[in-house]
C-alpha cells in the first residue's frame, strides 16, 4: 500500500472530530456522508428487489411472487437505483469533495444543503410508505400515462410515487443550484475554471442539466397528481388529453437524467485515471469540452425513446441522427482516458481497477446505445430484454464501478483510514463477472423476443438458458455487495491509518487532514496550476511553468 | 478571524478561529413539514394542516438564522496535532518512481490541429460534392438533383415529390443541403484529424479508403431511416465513389498539415524520443 511519508499516520482520527449531531448539522462534508450512507441502504434495497424479480425469472411458468408483486419489484427497484440510489450517491460524493477540491470552507448555502439532503430522505422515505399502505407503486419508473391514469391505476400507489419523486425532485434541484453558485463563486484565489479539477466541472455541468431537465418533469408530475385527485384531464385520452405528452416531458428530463448519472461518474474517472497511470490527464480542455457538447447535445434526443409511439419519420430522423451525435465527444472522452492510460506507469491499486472496469464496461454500454438510435433496430428490440441488457451496462456499468472507484479512492479522506485491498480485489473480480453473467446474456434473451416487463415464460420460447445465466450472475452480484458493505463497515473501525494523502495525488482534497477539520482548510490555498500539490511536491519541477 | 501568530504547516499565519454557519435544525423541520403537507394529499387532510403548520416553523427557525449575528459562529481551531501535516516530496511504495517527464508525458505526443482537421473536412466536402454534381449531370438529372436528395433528410415536402420535381432548382434545399453537408463535412474531418494519429501507419489507406467504406456500409444500413427519398434513389457505386474522394481529399490534407505537441509547453515539448530532456 501506498504510504504518505509524514503523514500523522499514528494518530489514528475519529472518523468524525467530537460527535456532531447529524440531524442538525449544516457541514457539506456530514451532508455528503449523509446522503452516501442513506443511498447504500436504498442500494442493498432495490438489490433485493432486483434479486426477486431475478428469483422469479429463475424457471419458466414461475408462481413465486406473482403478477402483482412483480410489478411493484420492477417500478420499485428502478425507481429506486435511478432517484435514491445513484443520484444521490454521486450527489453525496459531489457534497463531499467539491468544497474540498475548489479549496472552499463550505457549499455557498450550508443551510439549503442540508435541507436539499431531508427533502430526498423523505421522498424516499414516502415513496416507500406506500408498502405500507396497501402496495408498492406498479406502473414502471416512467410512469406512462394512461397506465397511471386513475381509471387504470386504483388505490394510492401511484400517488405515493408521484409524490416521493415529487419531494425528492425538489432537493435534488436546490442541490444542483446549490452546486453551480459553489463551484462559480467559491474557488481558490488564483482557480480559474480553466484550472479545476476534472471533478468540479462536471459537478458544475451536472447542475445546469439538472436545472433544465428538472422543471418540465416537475410540472408533468404535478399535472398527473391534478388529473388523479382534482379530475384534471392532462394526459387521460378519454377525455382528449394526450399520454404521447406524458412521454415528452417525461424523457425530456429523462434522457438528460441519464447523463446527470453519468456527468460525475466521467468526472470520478477523470480524478482516478490520472492519479494512477502517474500522468497528467491527456486533454483537460477536451475533456471539458466534451462535457459541455454532451451537457448541451443530450438536451436534444429525448425522443429516441419513443421511436415506436408512432412520430413523423422526419422527426425520427432528427432524434436519431442527433443520438448519433453523442457518441462524438463521448467517444472524445473515452479517447482522453485512454491516452491518459496509455504510456503511464499504472499503479493497479483498486479504485484503478474498477475505473478500468468501468471504461471496458461502459464502452459495451455505448456500443449497444449506438445500436438503438438507429431507428430500425430499435423497432425490432425495443421493450425487449436486450434494452434492459444496454441501460444496465450504462448505469450499472458506468455509474456503480464509478462509485465504487470513488469509494475506494476517497474514503481514506472522509475517515482517515484505508479500505482493505484484498477484499477489494474479491469484490472487483466478482463484480465483473456478475455483471458480465447476468447483463449480457439479457441482450441474446432480448434478440430471442423476450418483452421486458413480463412476470414469467414458457418453455418453449428458449429463454431458459439465458435468464438461468442472469440469475446466477445476479446472486454473484449479491456476494459481491455483501463484501463490499463489509469492507466498508470493517474498514470504518480497523481499516490501516491512511494519513492526509495516501495516494500520492495532486488536488487539494489532499491537502488536508483525513478527515478534515469543519472549516477544511485553515487558511484558503493559493492555486497556481492544475495540479496544486504536484507544485508543491515538485518545487523544482511545478506544473505552473508548463500550463499556458 | 482574530489574528493570534499562529503558523500552520505552510508556515503562513493564520488566526485561532474560522467564522463557520451554526449547525440547526431548520433544514430538517422544514423539509419534514413540506413532506407532511404532501402526504396529507394521499391520506389526510389533517396531515396536511399539520404538515403547513411545521413548514412555517420551520421558515421562522430558518429567517431567525439570518439574523445579524445568529446563524454564525467563531470555530476554534483544531488541537494542533490535529492539523495537516507539511507537504513532502512525493514518496509513492507501490511502484518506483517514474522520472517528472513521464509523470507529465502526454500521448500521443503529437497530433493534428483540430483547426486543420476542420480544413480537411471542409476541403473533402467540397471535392465531395464535385463528385455529387458530376453524378448529377451525367445521369442526366441535372446538377440540383443531388442536392435535393440530399436535403430531402430535413424536408418532409420531398418525401412524395417525384423525380422532376427533384431535378428542379429549390432554394431552401439549397440552403438546407449546404448547411447539412458543410457540418457533416467538417465533423467528420474533426473525427478524422482525432484518429489518424493513432492508426498505425498508411494513412492515406485507414482515412481514405477503410473509414469511407465503413461509414458507407453504416449509412447503407440506416439510410432507408434517416433520408427515405435518398434511399429509394441513391446510385451506390457513385456515392461509394464520392465517399472515398472525401476520405481522400480530408486525408490528405489532415496529414499533410504541421502536427503540434500537446499541452506540452515548456521543457517537454516536441521531445519525439520520450526521454527525459534533461
Ligand atoms: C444488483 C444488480 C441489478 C440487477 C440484478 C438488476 C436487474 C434488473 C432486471 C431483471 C430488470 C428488468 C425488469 C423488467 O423489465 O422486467 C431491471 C430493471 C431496471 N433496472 Fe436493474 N438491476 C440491477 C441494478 C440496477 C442499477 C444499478 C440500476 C440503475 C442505476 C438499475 C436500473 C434499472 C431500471 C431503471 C430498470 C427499469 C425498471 C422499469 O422497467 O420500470 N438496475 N433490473
Ligand atoms: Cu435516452
Amino acid at each position: 500500500m501506498a504510504v504518505w511519508e509524514s503523514s500523522a499516520a499514528d494518530i489514528s482520527p475519529p472518523a468524525v472530530a467530537h460527535a456532531p449531531s447529524w440531524a442538525t448539522t449544516v457541514d457539506h462534508k456530514q451532508i455528503g456522508i449523509l446522503y452516501i450512507v442513506t443511498s447504500l441502504v436504498f442500494l442493498a434495497v432495490g438489490g433485493l428487489e432486483a434479486l426477486v424479480i431475478r428469483a422469479q425469472l429463475w424457471k419458466p411458468d414461475s408462481h413465486l411472487v406473482g403478477p402483482e408483486v412483480f410489478n411493484q419489484m420492477f417500478t420499485m427497484h428502478g425507481t429506486t437505483m435511478i432517484f435514491f440510489v445513484v443520484m444521490p450517491m454521486l450527489f453525496g460524493f459531489g457534497n463531499y469533495l467539491v468544497p474540498l477540491m475548489i479549496g472552499a470552507r463550505d457549499m455557498a448555502f450550508p443551510r439549503l444543503n442540508a435541507f436539499s439532503y431531508w427533502m430526498f430522505a423523505f421522498g424516499g422515505a414516502v415513496t416507500y410508505l406506500s408498502f405500507l399502505a396497501g402496495g408498492a407503486p406498479d406502473v414502471g419508473w416512467f410512469a406512462y400515462a394512461p397506465l397511471t391514469e386513475y381509471a387504470f391505476s386504483r388505490g394510492t400507489s401511484t400517488d405515493y410515487w408521484i409524490l416521493g419523486i415529487l419531494i425528492s425532485g425538489i432537493g435534488t434541484l436546490a442541490t444542483a443550484v446549490n452546486l453551480v453558485t459553489t463551484i462559480l463563486t467559491m474557488r481558490a484565489p488564483g482557480m480559474s475554471l480553466g484550472k479545476v479539477p476534472l471533478f468540479v466541472w462536471m459537478m458544475m455541468f451536472d447542475g445546469i442539466l439538472l436545472i433544465f431537465a428538472l422543471p418540465p418533469v416537475t410540472a408533468a408530475i404535478i399535472m398527473l397528481l391534478l388529473d388523479r385527485s382534482l379530475g384534471a384531464h392532462f394526459f387521460d385520452t378519454q377525455a382528449g388529453g394526450s399520454a404521447i405528452l406524458w412521454q415528452h416531458l417525461f424523457w425530456f428530463f429523462g434522457h438528460p437524467e441519464v447523463y446527470v448519472m453519468a456527468l460525475p461518474a466521467f468526472g470520478i474517472i477523470s480524478e482516478v485515471v490520472p492519479v494512477f497511470s502517474r500522468k497528467v490527464i491527456f486533454g483537460y480542455e477536451s475533456v471539458a469540452a466534451a462535457t459541455v457538447a454532451i451537457g448541451v447535445l443530450s438536451m436534444g434526443v429525448w425522443a429516441h425513446h419513443m421511436f415506436t409511439v408512432g412520430m413523423s419519420d422526419a422527426l425520427d430522423a432528427i432524434f436519431s441522427g442527433a443520438s448519433f451525435l453523442i457518441a462524438v465527444p463521448t467517444g472524445i472522452k473515452m479517447f482522453n482516458w485512454i491516452a491518459t492510460i496509455y504510456g503511464g506507469k499504472l499503479v493497479l491499486a483498486s479504485p484503478m481497477l474498477f475505473a478500468l472496469g468501468f471504461l471496458a464496461m461502459f464502452l459495451i454500454g455505448g456500443l449497444t446505445g449506438i445500436m438503438l438510435a438507429a431507428v430500425p433496430i430499435d423497432w425490432q428490440v425495443s421493450d425487449t430484454y436486450f434494452v434492459v441488457g444496454h441501460f444496465h451496462y450504462v448505469l450499472f456499468g458506468g455509474s456503480l464501478f464509478a462509485i465504487m472507484a470513488a469509494f475506494y479512492y476517497w474514503f481514506p479522506k472522509a475517515t482517515g483510514r484505508m479500505m482493505d485491498e484484498r477484499l477489494a480485489r474479491w469484490q472487483f473480480w466478482l463484480m465483473l463477472a456478475g455483471f458480465n453473467l447476468t447483463f449480457f446474456p439479457m441482450h441474446i434473451a432480448g434478440l430471442l423476443g423476450m418483452p421486458r416487463r413480463i412476470y414469467t415464460y414458457s418453455a418453449d420460447r428458449g429463454w431458459t438458458i439465458w435468464n438461468q445465466l442472469s440469475t446466477v450472475g445476479a446472486a454473484m452480484l449479491a456476494v459481491c455487495f455483501a463484501v463490499f458493505f463489509w469492507n466498508l463497515f470493517d474498514s470504518v473501525r480497523r481499516g490501516a491509518p491512511a494519513g492526509d494523502d495516501p495516494w500520492d495525488a495532486w488536488t487539494l482534497e489532499w491537502a488536508t487532514t483525513s478527515p478534515p477539520a469543519p472549516y477544511n482548510f485553515e487558511q484558503i490555498p493559493l492555486v497556481r496550476s492544475r495540479r496544486p500539490l504536484w507544485d508543491l511536491k515538485h518545487p523544482e519541477d511545478p506544473d505552473w511553468e508548463h500550463e499556458s | 478571524m482574530n489574528s493570534q501568530g499562529q503558523h500552520n504547516a505552510h508556515g503562513d499565519e493564520v488566526g485561532e478561529s474560522i467564522v463557520m454557519p451554526v449547525p440547526t435544525a431548520a433544514p430538517l423541520v422544514l423539509s419534514l413539514g413540506a413532506t407532511l403537507l404532501a402526504a396529507g394529499i394521499v391520506t389526510n387532510l389533517v396531515l396536511s394542516a399539520l404538515g403547513a403548520v411545521v413548514l412555517l416553523w420551520g421558515v421562522a427557525v430558518w429567517v431567525l438564522q439570518l439574523l445579524p449575528g445568529r446563524g454564525e459562529h467563531e470555530h476554534a481551531l483544531v488541537a494542533m496535532e490535529m492539523r495537516p501535516q507539511p507537504i513532502a516530496k512525493a514518496i509513492i511504495a507501490v511502484a518506483p518512481r517514474p522520472t517528472s517527464f513521464i509523470r507529465r508525458m502526454q500521448v500521443p505526443a503529437q497530433i493534428h490541429p483540430y483547426s486543420s482537421s476542420v480544413w480537411g473536412g471542409i476541403v473533402g466536402g467540397i471535392a465531395m460534392s464535385g463528385v455529387a454534381l458530376a453524378y448529377g449531370v451525367v445521369s442526366g438529372r441535372g446538377i440540383w438533383y443531388p442536392v435535393n436528395l440530399l436535403a430531402a433528410m430535413l424536408m418532409p415536402a420531398f418525401a412524395t415529390a417525384d423525380n422532376a420535381e427533384l431535378e428542379r432548382f429549390d432554394g431552401t434545399a439549397l440552403a438546407l443541403g449546404l448547411v447539412i453537408h458543410g457540418m457533416v463535412s467538417a465533423g467528420a474531418g474533426l473525427i478524422y484529424g482525432m484518429l489518424l494519429p493513432t492508426l498505425p501507419r498508411w494513412p492515406a489507406l485507414w482515412g481514405g479508403i477503410v473509414a469511407p467504406l465503413l461509414w458507407t456500409g453504416g449509412v447503407y444500413s440506416f439510410m432507408g431511416v434517416l433520408n427515405p427519398v435518398m434511399n429509394a434513389r441513391v446510385d451506390w457505386p457513385w456515392f461509394v465513389a464520392s465517399q472515398v474522394v472525401y476520405g481522400l481529399t480530408a486525408g490528405f490534407v489532415v496529414v499533410h498539415s504541421k502536427t503540434v505537441s500537446v499541452g506540452q509547453t515548456g521543457r517537454g515539448s516536441g521531445n519525439e524520443t520520450g526521454s527525459p530532456p534533461r
